[in-house]
C-alpha cells in the first residue's frame, strides 16, 4: 500500500490526511485518490460526490444506540463505481472525518483560486 | 507568488459546477416543493370537478401545470449549472377536503410556502455570492407575486360574495376571471 502512494506521488497533491488516510487530487486526470481502508481508489468528480452523500448519509448515532446482534458493519456501494467498502463503525467515523476534511480543503482551495487568480489583483 | 501559481492544485469542483454543493441542494428540495405543489392542485382540481365547481376545477389544472412548468425550469437550472437535478418522489397527496374555502386557504398557504423558500435559496445565495442563481431566481419572485394575488383573491371572493344560496356558485364563476396584469396595477 505504501509503495503505491509512493510511486503515484508525483502527479498527485495531498488534499487531507489523517492517520487513517488520505485522499490526492490529480489534475492531470481530474480525480481524487482515496487511500482509506487498505486501498487507493480512484474517484471522479461525480463519484467523490456520491461518496460524500453515501457516506455522510450513515447514522452513525443510530448505529452506535442500535442494540440488535448484528454486526456494526456498514456496506457502501456507489452507484456506477467499480469501488466498494464495507466498513466498520470506527472506520465510518474516520472516514467522515477524512471526507470532512477533505471537502473544507477542496472549498479552501476554490476561495483561494477566487481571491488568487480568478480577480484580477 | 509564482511558486505557488505552480503548485496551486487546481479546482475541479469549480470547473465541474457553477452553483456549490449547499445551493445544489436547496435548488433540489425547491424542485420536490413545486412537484408537490403541481399534486396538490392536480387534487384540489380533481375535489373541486367531483363537487361541481367546473371553473375552479379549470383554474387548478392550469396552477398545477404551471407548478409543473417551475419545476422543470429548476430542474433544468440545476443540470445546465452542472449540478445533478433529482427527481422527486412525492406521496401523501390529500385526496379529500371539508370545504370549498378550504381548497382556496390551503392553495394560499401553498404559495406562501413557495414565496418563502425560494427567499430562503436567494439568502443562501447572497450569502456566497452566487449572483447568477440570484439572477435566476428573480424570474420566480416575479411569479410568485402573480401566484399570492390570485390565491388571495380567490379567498377574497368568499367574503365578497358569501357563501350562502347561489354563493359559492358565483365564487366558482368568478375563480375563472382572476387575472394579474405583467406589472403592479394593471
Amino acid at each position: 500500500m505504501q509503495n503505491t502512494t509512493l510511486e503515484v506521488s508525483t502527479h498527485l497533491a495531498e488534499v487531507y490526511s489523517t492517520v487513517k488516510g488520505a485522499v490526492y487530487q490529480s489534475d492531470s486526470e481530474k480525480c481524487w485518490y482515496v487511500d482509506f481502508a487498505g486501498k487507493m481508489a480512484r474517484f471522479d468528480y461525480r463519484n467523490i460526490l456520491k461518496l460524500k452523500k453515501a457516506i455522510y448519509a450513515i447514522d452513525i448515532e443510530e448505529i452506535l444506540l442500535n442494540s440488535s446482534k448484528a454486526a456494526d458493519v456498514e456496506i457502501v456501494f456507489i452507484c456506477a463505481c467499480e469501488h466498494c467498502y464495507v466498513l466498520t463503525l470506527l472506520e465510518i467515523i474516520s472516514f467522515k472525518e477524512l471526507l470532512e476534511g477533505t471537502f473544507v480543503m477542496l472549498s479552501l482551495n476554490q476561495i483561494l483560486h477566487d481571491r488568487l487568480y480568478r480577480i484580477a489583483a | 507568488m509564482k511558486k505557488l501559481n505552480q503548485e496551486a492544485m487546481k479546482d475541479i469542483i469549480r470547473v465541474k459546477s457553477l452553483i456549490s454543493a449547499d445551493v445544489e441542494t436547496l435548488l433540489n428540495q425547491q424542485i420536490k416543493k413545486e412537484a408537490q405543489s403541481s399534486s396538490a392542485y392536480l387534487s384540489m382540481a380533481s375535489w373541486c370537478d367531483r363537487n361541481g365547481f367546473d371553473n375552479s376545477a379549470e383554474y387548478f389544472f392550469k396552477q398545477a401545470e404551471e407548478e409543473r412548468q417551475h419545476q422543470m425550469k429548476f430542474f433544468r437550472y440545476v443540470l445546465d449549472m452542472g449540478g445533478s437535478a433529482l427527481s422527486p418522489e412525492i406521496t401523501n397527496v390529500k385526496i379529500e377536503y371539508n370545504s370549498f374555502r378550504e381548497i382556496f386557504e390551503e392553495a394560499l398557504d401553498q404559495e406562501i410556502s413557495v414565496t418563502q423558500s425560494i427567499k430562503n435559496i436567494a439568502a443562501r445565495c447572497h450569502k456566497e455570492q452566487d449572483y447568477v442563481t440570484v439572477e435566476f431566481l428573480n424570474w420566480f419572485f416575479k411569479e410568485q407575486r402573480e401566484e399570492e394575488y390570485k390565491a388571495r383573491r380567490a379567498l377574497e371572493l368568499f367574503d365578497l360574495i358569501g357563501e350562502e344560496g347561489t354563493g359559492r356558485w358565483e365564487i366558482d364563476k368568478h375563480v375563472g376571471k382572476i387575472h394579474y396584469g405583467n406589472e403592479a396595477g394593471e
